[in-house]
């Protein structure tokens, strides 16, 4: 891994955490909180995307809550997608990066449902719960309920995560993106 | 005793919140929970973390079992119902619901007690002396060092952007549209201080092989090592005996 990206990480890791401040300010129905990690995913490759998600849940663990931890599965999927997605041009265009985040969201969401069944009873304490409490309303069978719930959150989130990280690439100046390896990122 | 405690090296108190955790999922409950729970107390409370513990870990608790109640007692009753001011409540989620709620209480507060004791810094330069990678002390301190400034940097995009006339408010097509202009700047900034840290990276020889020297050394006697080493084993055999019984 290069320099740059190594120097990259830690600043991705505090932009998943800080991200809060601004989805918080325009009361946003998402969490934004994979935003870095699909950035560096997206400029350095897969391993440095599951570096930066690994990262950013042990760090939110050290910081917030332990509870963080368990779903370092999850940020890894997004990192490893991202940066799988990278590779095929998925960010060259924001209508490309939005199916890169159906997809990321798509496997990021069926990859928390095992977590959140094992230790949470299927049901998290929050929008995601609140999906699956309407959903179980239904009479969907608790699995399917949690995992539409979670899937349909992570979709919409990563598809908006991905279609922001497109725009900044492309605003990127072209000597950073050089520095990645990129010819330019939205070339 | 308590002056030990907390002097204690950072990896002993992991392998200790690892066997507590272990023990949490593995012993059925309600013995292995309670057990876990009011050890991971004793410790939090022994070196001056018992509030602060106990409220992370009902933070995560309670709700959930709120959650849990609302789901599987009155949303979709399970097993047989009961009415209560007309409405079907199934008594059996109860017990399910207190039980999966205890288990994750006593796993972040058994967590949380190392989260709450430990400066990150110490448990980076505790993890260093046992040869973590020079590359992941560095992501871990500096993504702990970027956190407020990276806090700092949002705060100061918000208030800039609103002075511009940016607003925060109206429909949700209008507040996805404003997030670009926020979130924007401050990405774009990071990723360029990324370049410069690079720069001040490669000028210290960060690529450099062979042994660095530290300059705090955190404390690891040899009784702390061979704590250590039986925790480890307990939480292993723990964990195996969880598979096969």
């Amino acid at each position: 891994m290069s320099t740059i990206a190594l120097a990259l990480i830690p600043r991705a890791v505090a932009l998943n955490l800080a991200i809060g401040a601004i989805v918080a300010a325009l009361k946003l129905p998402v969490y934004l909180d994979s935003i870095g990690t699909v950035l560096v995913a997206a400029l350095a490759g897969p391993l440095a995307g599951v570096i930066t998600g690994v990262t950013s849940n042990l760090v939110l663990g050290m910081l917030s809550s332990p509870i963080f931890i368990a779903f370092i599965p999850v940020t890894a999927v997004i990192g490893v997608t991202a940066g799988i997605a990278s590779r095929v041009g998925a960010f060259r265009s924001v209508p490309r990066a939005l199916v890169a985040g159906v997809v990321i969201g798509l496997l990021a969401g069926a990859t928390s449902v095992p977590i959140v069944l094992a230790l949470f009873g299927g049901v998290t304490a929050g929008g995601t719960g609140i999906v699956t409490i309407v959903l179980r309303a239904l009479d969907l069978p608790l699995a399917s309920a949690a995992l539409i719930a979670s899937v349909s959150v992570d979709v919409i989130d990563k598809m908006l995560s991905c279609a922001i990280v497109a725009a900044v690439l492309a605003r990127l100046p072209r000597r950073i993106g050089a520095r990645f390896g990129l010819p330019h990122p939205a070339a | 005793m308590i002056a030990r405690l907390r002097r204690i090296n950072p990896l002993t108190a992991v392998a200790a919140a690892v066997l507590l955790v272990a023990m949490t999922y593995v012993v059925p409950p309600p013995v292995g929970p309670l057990v876990a729970v009011t050890l991971s107390f004793m410790l939090a409370a022994m070196t001056g973390a018992g509030r602060r513990v106990a409220v992370l870990a009902a933070a995560v608790a309670v709700p959930t079992w709120g959650f849990l109640v609302v789901m599987n007692a009155l949303v979709a009753p399970e097993g047989e119902t009961v009415r209560v001011a007309g409405v079907a409540f199934a008594p059996g989620a109860l017990v399910p619901a207190a039980w999966i709620s205890l288990r994750l209480g006593a796993a972040v507060a058994a967590l949380g007690w190392v989260v709450m004791t430990t400066p990150p810094q110490r448990l980076v330069r505790a993890l260093a002396q046992r040869g973590l990678p020079a590359w992941s002390q560095y992501l871990l301190a500096a993504s702990l060092a970027a956190v407020p400034e990276a806090r700092r940097r949002a705060g100061e995009v918000l208030d800039a952007q609103r002075c511009r006339g940016l607003a925060a408010g109206g429909g949700p097509l209008a507040r996805l549209r404003a997030t670009l202009p926020l979130a924007g700047p401050l990405m774009v900034s990071l990723v360029t201080d990324a370049e410069r840290r690079a720069i001040a990276l490669d000028a210290r020889a960060f690529d450099a092989r062979g042994e660095r020297t530290s300059l705090a050394e955190v404390a690891d006697p040899n009784e702390e090592r061979m704590l250590r080493m039986v925790m480890w084993g307990a939480s292993v055999a723990l964990v195996l005996w969880g598979f096969v019984r």
